[in-house]
């Protein structure tokens, strides 16, 4: 049984386990501090009975005119936490954000190209891969950066596949 | 920082941004020197002055940097000064909050405020002074100057936020919520309110009021349009209506409904349907971060608790239906709950709990409720029902099986062949799924296969003491990280077992791949710190606690108040989380305990060379400075922010570890039986505040009582290091000595009683859970005693150098008769030793050493007759010493002597051993046949079934190496503690020659 909840300082203090994944990076404070301050709305947590972390969603809402997206910045399910849809709610919650309240045209994330069993999750909520971002990860691994057009994009323009791969440096927002 | 330009103190921005862009990359001697220039263009501009501060400081010169600010504030404080503005002003203000002086800063912009009446950024500058001091109510008057200035609402909100503050984190501050509440009322009769948050903030300041009635009717007016998910909002009066009426169902239903998956929910849920006594203040606006718990009995009939309870079952199972077709579990744990909640208020039929479990079984379970044939009739029932899956979900269900077996069967019960076979099957199981196929997903479960497995091993060692058991739980955890490197869960419990058979250096180094960074080093460096910071060595202890330091400075606070400052624009309600975070941070128990250990580890590299170690102390203020950091006041207010829900069942806190005692049933049922529900959170397992306190004691004790036991007590360093006479010395040390024996738990006396039992025989060292510490203890009154004259012992029970001396050959002697091979040790037997040798006999030593020079110049060492010609010279004192030295040096030779027996082994041959713990010999019991399932199952393993990395991974890997490795680790551990003990004999041997 899950509470899903706005996340509050504490939590980063009871996240260990889940951010012991080695796929999911730990940020220095001020990343998470900045997130919480700025964009709260995009920063949830799902909570087990007895305060446990199950998992997260960290994002953000940025861009001008018809980039105005929501993003995932992170998320993270603990391993005995996952089969159960947990991410699905999470993205759900995010992208109800961005499109009820903040009005955005899509939500983009990046994948590592390697994780396999993360984009088919993201493809079967909706997302399709945008364009490849090359040696996006610590300059070694390439990412995917995948979106999922929201209502305000009608003809889903935002999802029309990119033709070449590009680099980090390339990339419209860090 | 650079991007702060403009016409500051009427220097061009020409001039200024060469200085910021050179300090932006560091390159400080340009800046510095570009600065110097600026400076002698404008010498009277304080903005230069401040610049100049700016790189002195990131130069690491905080001297020159405060010398330079204080001469910029002058000049803004001289009448005919300058041009006060906001940019010299914020420019000064980071120096000095870098220099630890924002009392500077905040006179600056309060001296800025009164020349310019009315100026907004100088105002905001110094509001950002007064929340960085915590000045709550100043906060909030500059806030109301604020508003009154400009009548904005977010000026408002700053004084709102900042009353709320005081109310939190200061006493006496609940009269001024009226006064918050008739502010905010004000403003909303002129101009109503635009944001969100200042809603938020109104509802809070309500509701810390007790104003339910009004904060509900707040939001369900106009007002509540601010908030602009429904959901949010219906929220809030979820909260509050309870609390105004008595029905509240209706809002209620549609509420669950829309989340038939929300345990805090249904818990608020069930709470006000049996009327149970909750504080719900503050539950509206705050309640997204606090859990509601309900621990109170309901105050209803027997009959209408049981109505009430019904009424709540038929809604769970509407929500059932539902919930079946969205997959979600939640509403089949409320039935569980509700059927736990009938059993606690008397009504106990746990059948129902049965049921109630089966319908709701592989997640989250309340076992502990049921009896064992309940238990058993459970496992049946789960049994049955999986006989009708598809073999799709074999793997699956049978880890669910497993894990439910594991909780509810009472494991440490079971007889030692039972749950052998149940680790065989695992991990055959494990084996048998070795196969490319399995998608990564499914993969984990083969993990959990491991991790039970492992849990099982050591539960079958701590009954049995048989460590063949715990080196096969080793070569499971190897073996699965083999296969794939990156489980990190699976990498802890190897720190743990590594540490508990006191192989530290292979412990550091899988702590190591976990590649712990940020914040999590203040949650998790507990898996390795505390074994760390007691072994033999030095520079990898040194690097984790460097790294865990610079991790948890101050910076890290200044990151939490930044976030304060972006937060009190945006989201208020984050303000004053903050400001509770950046309160428990700064009084964090990991930090401040890791700054205690970096000075005591210092103070054990050192203690060869008096020298160094004169330099550390000095670096310490003579001990003052850890003194300084376990006031009484702040060790009320240490907080614990370690994760612990990432430790192993047999060693929930640093200071517990099951495996090193008995085994009984009653302390498995609690430690691996399943956990009593919910509720249980890290945050009750508060700092160790008596560890903490003894620690602080020790450098200063250290120093006092090379002080005291010298002949001739520096004078000179009266002034600065708070030493001073002899007497002012004694009676110090006195006072903390018996702060010493407080913390070790004893009163002074009870623990000089203590000691001197040992010494006659009446007592062992086995009375005592910290043996180091009690011997330290010793050593530093025999110091003490040595500094006082023989009238003021009058009455006093002595301890003298002889009963030191008698201590510690007799705590040597006692340890090494009761030492296995060092291999083969477990808990911390071995690094008691190095312990006693790293720690009291160090001090000890440099007790000696400090007198010796004291009474023997530098230079003079060689002279013939020694320091006995000397005519103040105590020689009963000096016979005594020379013994001590005899003493401590053989107490040293033996264990350097054992130790370099076991060094001394051969590889091959500590292999042979660890080997022989694994070897069956064809009992039917014991250790061995993990083994002899991984050999053979591996042996028969097909590159086309596996596929060609698991392949390759499961070829290359060898039982036989895991154990070399472990004896070449233990080799590393006795070879460090040999050159320490190498050392000292050195360091006692020319003690020797000095008489």
């Amino acid at each position: 049984m899950t509470s899903i909840r706005r996340f509050c300082c504490d939590d980063l203090l009871r996240f260990a386990h889940v951010n012991l994944d080695h796929l999911t990076e730990t940020f220095n404070m001020s990343f998470y501090m900045t997130y919480l301050a700025r964009w709260p709305d995009y920063f949830h947590v799902a909570v087990a009975p007895g305060h446990r972390v199950m998992g997260y969603i960290m994002g953000k809402v940025e861009g001008q005119g018809e980039s105005w997206h929501g993003h995932v910045t992170a998320l993270t399910v603990a391993p005995e936490y996952r089969r159960q849809k947990l991410a699905k709610k999470l993205m759900t919650l995010l992208e109800d954000f961005s499109d009820q309240m903040d009005k955005a045209y899509f939500v983009d994330l990046f994948v590592r190209a390697s994780n396999t069993p993360a984009i088919k999750m993201y493809e079967k909520l909706g997302y399709v891969i945008y364009r490849r971002v090359l040696r996006y990860y610590s300059g070694e691994e390439d990412g995917l950066d995948m979106r999922k057009a929201l209502s305000r994009d009608v003809e889903k323009k935002s999802t029309i596949p990119y033709k070449r791969p590009i680099t980090a440096d390339e990339l419209e927002y860090d | 920082m650079a991007s702060k330009f403009g016409l500051a103190g009427g220097i061009p921005e020409r001039r200024v941004r060469p200085i910021w862009d050179a300090v932006d990359s560091r390159q400080y001697k340009a800046a510095l020197k570009l600065s110097v220039a600026l400076l002698q263009k404008y010498p009277k501009s304080p903005y230069a002055l401040a610049l100049k501060a700016v790189v002195l400081e990131r130069m690491g010169k905080g001297e020159e940097a405060l010398s330079s600010c204080l001469e910029a504030k002058e000049l803004l404080h001289s009448d005919t000064g300058p041009f006060l503005d906001d940019l010299t002003l914020s420019t000064l203000q980071i120096v000095l909050q870098r220099l630890d002086r924002l009392d500077l800063a905040t006179s600056c912009y309060e001296h800025a405020c009164n020349k310019y009446i009315n100026n907004l950024e100088i105002m905001m500058g110094l509001f950002n002074c007064y929340v960085r001091e915590y000045s709550y109510v100043k906060q909030q008057q500059t806030a109301i100057k604020m508003y009154k200035a400009v009548g904005e609402e977010r000026f408002l909100m700053w004084a709102v936020c900042s009353i709320q503050l005081k109310v939190n984190y200061s006493s006496g501050g609940e009269k001024l919520l009226p006064l918050a509440e008739a502010l905010i009322k004000k403003h909303i009769s002129k101009s109503s309110l635009h944001e969100p948050e200042a809603l938020t903030m109104y509802i809070s300041i309500l509701e810390q009021q007790k104003k339910f009635d009004v904060a509900f009717e707040v939001i369900s007016g106009d007002l509540g349009s601010l908030i602009l998910r429904e959901e949010d909002k219906l929220r809030m009066k979820v909260f509050l209506l309870p609390l105004i009426v008595f029905h509240f169902s209706f809002i209620f239903s549609p509420f669950c409904l829309g989340r038939p998956d929300d345990w805090e929910t249904f818990l608020q849920y069930l709470s006000l349907l049996l009327e149970e006594d909750i504080d719900w203040s503050r539950h509206a606006t705050v309640g997204s971060c606090t859990e509601c718990i309900s621990s109170s009995k309901s105050k209803l009939s027997q009959e209408e608790f049981d109505i009430r309870l019904s009424s709540a079952l038929s809604f769970v199972e509407e929500l059932q239906k539902d919930a079946v077709k969205n997959c979600t579990r939640g509403p089949y744990l409320a039935a569980v709950e509700i059927e736990r909640r009938r059993s606690l208020n008397g009504n106990c039929n746990n059948s129902k709990v049965v049921e109630a479990l089966v319908n709701y079984f592989e997640r989250f379970v309340y076992l502990h409720e049921l009896n064992e044939e309940e238990k058993a009739e459970l496992l049946d029932k789960i049994s049955n029902k999986f006989a009708v899956y598809s073999k799709v979900h074999t793997l699956g269900r049978t880890v669910t099986v497993f894990r439910i077996q594991e909780i509810c069967s009472s494991m440490w019960k079971k007889e030692i062949q039972d749950l052998e076979t149940t680790t065989l099957k695992k991990m055959e199981l494990f084996c048998l799924h070795l196969s490319k196929n399995l998608e990564q997903q499914e993969s984990m479960l083969g993990e959990e296969l491991l991790f039970m497995a492992t849990n099982t091993l050591v539960l079958l060692f701590w009954r049995t003491k048989n460590l063949g058991y715990l080196l096969e739980a080793i070569l499971v955890l190897e073996f699965g990280l083999h296969i794939r490197r990156h489980v990190n869960l699976l990498k802890v419990l190897l720190v743990h077992l590594y540490s508990f058979l006191e192989i530290l250096p292979l412990a550091c180094d899988w702590y190591l791949t976990l590649d712990v960074k940020n914040i999590l080093l203040e949650t998790i460096s507990h898996h390795i710190l505390p074994q760390m910071l007691i072994s033999p060595h030095f520079n990898e202890t040194s690097d984790l606690l460097k790294e865990s330091l610079k991790r948890m400075t101050t910076r890290v606070i200044l990151v939490i108040l930044l976030a304060w400052h972006t937060a009190i624009a945006t989201t208020l309600g984050y303000a004053i989380e903050f400001v509770a975070f950046h309160i428990k941070w700064k009084n964090s128990s990991q930090y401040l305990i890791s700054k205690l250990d970096s000075f005591i580890l210092d103070l054990k590299i050192s203690a060869n060379n008096l020298d160094e170690l004169e330099k550390v102390l000095e670096g310490a203020n003579y001990g003052l400075k850890p003194l300084e950091l376990a006031q009484p006041d702040k060790i009320e207010k240490l907080t614990c922010n370690i994760d612990s829900q990432t430790r192993p069942w047999w060693s929930p806190r640093t200071t517990v570890n099951y495996l090193s005692m008995p085994f009984d049933e009653e302390s498995a049922s609690v430690c691996f039986g399943p956990k009593p529900c919910i509720h249980k959170t890290n945050e009750n397992v508060g700092p160790d505040k008596t560890e903490f306190e003894r620690k602080s004691l020790v450098p200063r004790i250290v120093y006092l009582s090379m002080q005291a036991a010298s002949p001739t007590p520096k004078e000179n360093k009266e002034t600065t290091n708070g030493g001073g006479s002899s007497a002012t010395i004694a009676d110090e040390l006195g006072s903390l000595l018996e702060r010493y024996a407080r913390s070790i738990g004893f009163s002074f006396n009870d623990a000089i009683d203590a000691i001197l039992s040992i010494t006659t025989g009446e007592n062992s060292f086995k009375e005592f859970s910290d043996i180091v510490s009690c011997i330290s203890f010793a050593i530093f009154v025999n110091a003490w005693n040595s500094s006082l004259n023989h009238t003021e012992k009058a009455g006093q029970k002595a301890i003298s150098w002889k009963v030191v001396d008698k201590l510690i050959t007799t705590c040597v002697r006692e340890k090494l008769s009761s030492m296995g091979p060092a291999l083969t040790s477990t808990g911390s037997e071995v690094l008691v030793l190095v312990q006693l040798v790293n720690e009291s006999l160090s001090w000890h030593i440099l007790i000696i050493q400090s007198f010796i020079k004291s009474v023997i110049p530098l230079g003079k060492k060689k002279k013939k007759s020694g320091p006995a010609d000397k005519q103040n010279i105590n020689i009963p004192l000096l016979k005594a010493m020379q013994a001590s030295i005899n003493c401590v040096s053989s107490a040293i030779g033996e264990v350097h002597k054992w130790v370099l027996d076991q060094v001394n082994s051969t590889e091959d041959h500590d292999v042979d051993i660890l080997m022989s713990y694994l070897t069956t010999d064809g009992n039917s019991v014991g250790p061995g046949k993990i083994l002899n399932v991984l050999k053979e199952s591996l042996g028969v393993v097909e590159e086309s079934e596996v596929g060609d990395r698991i392949y390759d991974m499961v070829k290359s890997w060898s039982p036989a190496s895991v154990l070399r490795n472990i004896a070449r680790a233990q080799h590393k551990v006795l070879t460090d503690f040999s050159q320490i003990c190498d050392s000292k004999l050195r360091v006692l041997e020319s003690l020797k020659q000095s008489f």
